[in-house]
């Protein structure tokens, strides 16, 4: 879909951590937005025509409304933004944008997503849309890096989609857990060395450019083709 | 006896846009708003294919919408760089 520019205004705030919050948006003029997943949008954030660019976290089968998640951590001009909205309030956004979408099924073996931090954001959005609406019969898999248990937030979610769908599996991944902490440890490239990572995959990749390059590197070492990686770096 | 002459006159807008390839994260919002100004070319980063394939608008939005702030765009007559805000 060309991108397009409209109006949507604040439904409601889901504040997770002191770190992330969803916001989601009721779209007013046009009152539908069409978007694949994976795509992201961009919205003025002042007067002067400033824009901050979000993924789109939630399923594009929803028309009438779309969904972002914040980092509220560099507390920029986009997030200040945000945060001074109130309901109702009205924002100009322009989208759908992005070429991050879900590729083409070859016939891989496994789709298996990787994010750091804020880079779970479309992936959200990619697998809601591949378990709910394509019925993917495929091993699909989340590996997700953040620092801290206090970071944390959907793992209530994911895990109801591993409970919902036999062919999903989730590997939250915390480089600063604590002693309690009783899955991965560790970068989520450390996580990744000792799996299993299919050399017939389709990995998506999104978050941090160190991560992509060394994941990329990774991936590569085990036999994948550079074709089957997909990357969008956040920051 | 003089034959009119037919002039045509190419309408020039008014903003150039360059392209910081190392900014280029390959997004392709450029591409989509100002398809006759920018392509990504087979490294997947934009480029400029035409100053006037689009109107100065749309190149300004293209230049809005990256994410990466990778568009820059000058006012040809006073030399002033519009977008991104100094």
């Amino acid at each position: 879909m060309k991108p397009q520019r409209f109006i949507a205004k604040l439904a409601d705030k889901e504040f997770f951590n002191e770190k992330f919050s969803k916001y989601v948006f009721e779209m007013e003029e046009p009152h539908r937005i069409d978007f694949e997943s994976g795509q992201y949008v961009s919205i003025t954030v002042d007067e002067t025509g400033d824009r901050r660019s979000y993924s789109v976290c939630s399923n594009p089968d929803t028309h009438h409304s779309f969904e972002l998640l914040i980092d509220h951590s560099p507390q920029g001009k986009g997030t200040t933004f945000l945060q001074n909205l109130k309901f109702g309030d009205e924002i100009d956004v322009m989208g759908p944008l992005g070429r991050f979408v879900l590729a083409p099924d070859k016939g891989e073996d496994e789709i298996v997503f990787i994010a750091t931090g804020s880079g779970i954001a479309p992936f959200r959005s990619m697998i809601l849309y591949l378990l709910q609406d394509l019925g993917e019969k495929r091993p699909v898999t989340l590996y997700w890096g953040l620092r801290h248990e206090e970071n944390l937030f959907w793992q209530n979610d994911f895990q109801d989609l591993v409970d919902e769908y036999e062919n999903f599996k989730f590997h939250p991944v915390l480089s600063r857990g604590s002693e309690e902490w009783p899955l991965c440890k560790g970068r989520v490239t450390d996580c990744l060395a000792v799996h299993d990572l299919p050399a017939k995959g389709c990995y998506y990749l999104c978050g941090n450019a160190k991560m992509i390059e060394d994941v990329n590197t990774l991936l590569l070492s085990k036999g994948v083709v550079a074709e089957d990686v997909h990357f969008e770096k956040f920051y | 006896m003089v034959e009119d002459s037919v002039v045509q006159t190419k309408q020039i807008g008014k903003y150039k846009v360059e392209v910081i390839r190392s900014k280029c994260i390959s997004a392709g919002s450029c591409e989509a708003i100002a398809p006759g100004v920018f392509a990504l070319d087979e490294e997947g980063i934009a480029t400029v294919i035409s100053q006037d394939g689009n109107s100065d608008d749309e190149k300004l939005l293209a230049a809005q919408s990256c994410p990466t702030d990778a568009i820059v765009v000058t006012d040809i007559e006073t030399g002033e760089q519009v977008w991104p805000k100094a």
